[in-house]
Parts: C-alpha cells; structure tokens; sequence
C-alpha cells in the first residue's frame, strides 16, 4: 500500500488533507522528518505562519531538500509550498531551499486574500517534469497574505491574480509540486485535483 | 480576476445539534450539523459556520466531536465561533478539523488573544465576530450573544481587530438579525470602508437582493442562516439570481 507522509509543524488542522487523500494511500501524519522522508509521499501542509514551520523543518533542511530533488513525490500546500522556497517576508527562518528564491506579501489593499480565485494555467508547452497531466482545476479556495516569488520561473504550472498582483499557483519541480491553494478545501474538484496530482507523482517515481 | 464573492450557511449548534429554525420536513439529517454542512457544500455554499450556544462544558465537548465528524467529509472552509476563550480553545478548535475560528466576547475583554492567536496559528484563520446594535451615530458592541453593552463602537473596535490580528471580520446586525429586511447597508459600507481584511455581513438576510446589496455596499461575503434552514429558498437559486444581477459568485460544481 502507498504511504503518505503529513508532515506536523505543531499547528493547525490537518484533518481535512489527510482525509482528501485518503483515497491514494495510508496516510499517516508525521512530527518526525526522518520517518516522514521513507514514506512513498511526503506532503507539507498549509497552515500556521512560516516562522513556526520553518524551525521545525530548519534542521532537516538539506536532507528533504535531498530527498525532493532525488524524486521523492512531494506536495506542498499554501504554506507547504512556500517552506520550498528559500525565505520569507512572513518571518524569519530558512525554508528547504529545493525552489530557488523567496516569499513575498501580496501587493493588494485587502488581506489576507480569503475566498475562491481562478487559477490561471500557463499555456506555455513545458517538458513533462515542469508540468502536469492531470485535469485542470478552475476556481480554487485561497487563504493567505503571502505567495511565492521565484527567481526562475519555468517552475511555474499556473498563476492567479489578487487585485492586480499576478502570483504562482502552481509550481513543479522533479517530483515536488507547490500549490499556493487549498484543494482539500475547494470541495469536491479540489479533492479530485489534489488526488490527481498525488496519483500523477507517485506514477513518475 | 478576482476573488468571487462568497455566501456562508451558519448553524447555530446546541449540545451537538443545529438549533433554530431549521424545518427540512423530509430530510432524515434534520439537525445533525455534519450531515447539514455536507448538504449545503453539494448545493454550492462557498462556507460554512458552526456557532456554538451551548451554555454547558458537556455541549461544548460534544461540539468539538461535531467539528470532527463534520471535516471527515466537508471540502469546503469551516469556521467554528462560541464560547472560544483562549489560545488553547483555538488550539482545541483547529485540530479538531476546523480551518477558523469565531473570536467574539473573549476578544473585548482580552483583545490580545486576536495577536496571540494569528502570531501562532496565522491570520487567516482568526476571525473576529462582532455584534452589533445601533445607536446615536453609529453602532455600539454588544457582547455575551448580544445582551451585554460595552460602550464600543462598532467601526473603531473592528478597525482594532483588524490591526491586532484578525484576518477576517464578521459584522452581525443585531438590529436585523432574524428580521430578513436586509443587511444594515450603512453598517456593511462603514466596516468595509474601515478595514483591509475581507469583511462578511451578517443579520437579516431575506432574498437575493438584499445579498446583492451587501456586494455592492463593500462585503466580502454574506453570511445566511434561517432562510436556508427552513426551506425559504436554496443556494442554487440564490447564486443563480447573483449571476444574473452581474455579481461573481462560484458555481455549484
């Protein structure tokens, strides 16, 4: 049976993701990298503020960033997929450093962004490493100040747009995709996307 | 683009079961807010709010099993508000499933709970709920579901907030609540015009109109309950009605 990894930083809910994948494999919520790292998925979790989830991955940075850029399926959600990056505005701390560049505060009046936004697919033609197969999600349910700002774009899979600041919805890299997002929590499409790209990783191993 | 306006469902749960106008003549979930929310996600709510008023510690552990039954199956956002005190209520409330959590009389009398609680689990997910009631020249805050006058106004108070940590405020009407005349437009226009957080309107919610005009007066999203609940109109038709009258709303999928 697959096994997939929920990383705990100490915060939030992790209910609804784990229950939205429970239909690709056991997943199992993890406080420990290490045992985290040899499940067939790791998936960082989107709540709580960078700082907090920063100091508990810090340690093990270099050793996920390893295991992701040797094609370890991994997805990131929200605040999962800026821990990718190397920094943030948000606050202090390193992230894993595995997409080179930082997290910025969204350039709007009114924040956080809460509520459901398209999701803008770039129709740039990417090799299939930079890209996914799997159906396209329209509309999807955000919640956060922050996005991630790439210094290399060609990671980028999707975009959206908060008051005229166009960011990164989607992001691939090796076998790690960043989803700005909460899929578990854009009903049912949102589930079959996040199913979808987990099925999609997992396939590439 | 941007983001789409949003319609809340809120439950008002008791000892576990959704009280209050609710009158689904034949439906066997009559009063399980699980089974409720779930309905309510199907017909294309973009939300949903448990507000706990139970008075006893039993309602409010009962509650916490509701919330986690209710995340088994709900893909959209929950925001569960009542009786939460303090940082490891919050605490208590988000890993039982829930994705926010209502602030509303702890957060007067202790406002620092609002930055304890978004240093530690994000903005995002602290709402501050305000009631509402008007008086000479603006709105005073009310407390203790609404019996309790504090000499706040309402404006000055949700600006604070905002500026203490809250990424979201629910403004209710107590004027209009339950009344289906409308939203309090001057109240909507006024909190919206003062905070740079995504605002929702609540209280007295009767037709699409009187959503439509929550929009166009400044909020982010309405807040409905009774009108749901006993079967006045449904999402469908109501989203239906905002596309028409030119709002973006999400379709139900």
């Amino acid at each position: 049976m697959t096994t997939i990894a929920l990383l705990d930083y100490g915060t939030g809910n992790l209910h609804s993701l784990a229950k939205a994948m429970a239909r690709v494999g056991e997943v199992r919520i993890a406080d420990d990298v290490s045992d985290a790292l040899c499940a067939d998925m790791l998936v960082l979790p989107g709540v709580g503020a960078f700082g907090q989830a920063a100091s508990e991955t810090a340690p093990f940075r270099g050793e996920i960033r390893s295991a992701l850029a040797e094609g370890l399926p991994c997805i990131g959600v929200c605040l999962g997929m800026q821990l990718l990056l190397d920094s943030s505005e948000e606050s202090a701390g390193e992230g894993i450093g595995l997409i080179g560049g930082s997290v910025r505060r969204i350039s709007a009046k009114r924040l956080p962004q809460m509520g459901w936004n398209s999701v803008d697919w770039d129709s740039v033609a990417r090799p299939s490493r930079a890209s996914l197969r799997v159906p396209r999600l329209e509309v999807a349910y955000f919640a956060n100040s922050f996005v991630a700002s790439p210094s290399d774009e060609s990671s980028v899979v999707a975009w959206a747009t908060h008051e005229g600041d166009r960011f990164p919805s989607v992001v691939r890299t090796a076998n790690t995709v960043g989803i700005q997002f909460h899929p578990e929590k854009s009903s049912r499409a949102g589930v079959d996307f996040l199913c979808g790209v987990a099925e999609e990783l997992l396939a590439c191993r | 683009m941007t983001l789409l306006k949003r319609i809340i469902a809120c439950l008002d749960v008791d000892e576990g079961r959704v009280v209050k106008g609710v009158e689904f003549v034949n439906l066997t979930s009559v009063g399980d807010p699980a089974a409720m929310a779930e309905r309510y996600e199907a017909d294309g709510a973009d939300e949903i709010v448990f507000l706990d008023v139970s008075a006893t510690h039993s309602g409010r552990a009962t509650l916490l099993d509701v919330v986690s039954r209710t995340a088994q199956r709900l893909f959209i956002p929950l925001t569960v508000g009542g009786g939460v005190r303090t940082v490891s209520d919050v605490d208590l409330v988000l890993r039982a499933g829930a994705d926010k959590v209502a602030v509303n009389s702890a957060a007067v009398s202790n406002p620092l709970l609002l930055t304890e609680a978004s240093v530690r689990f994000g903005a995002q997910c602290i709402v501050a709920s305000i009631d509402a009631r008007s008086r000479e020249g603006g709105w005073e805050v009310y407390v203790n579901g609404g019996r309790v006058p504090t000499g706040l106004d309402a404006i000055d108070w949700a600006r604070r907030c905002a500026d203490l940590g809250a990424g979201e405020i629910l403004m209710t009407s107590i004027d209009r609540d339950g009344t289906r005349y409308g939203y309090d437009l001057d109240l909507v226009a006024q909190v919206s015009e003062a905070v740079n957080v995504p605002v929702i309107a609540s209280g007295g919610a009767g037709n699409a109109k009187h959503i439509s005009e929550a929009f166009t007066s400044g909020a982010d999203a309405a807040l409905l309950a009774g009108i749901l609940h006993d079967g006045t109109t449904d999402l469908l038709t109501l989203k239906a009605e905002l596309l028409r009258e030119g709002h973006t709303v999400r379709r139900a999928a």
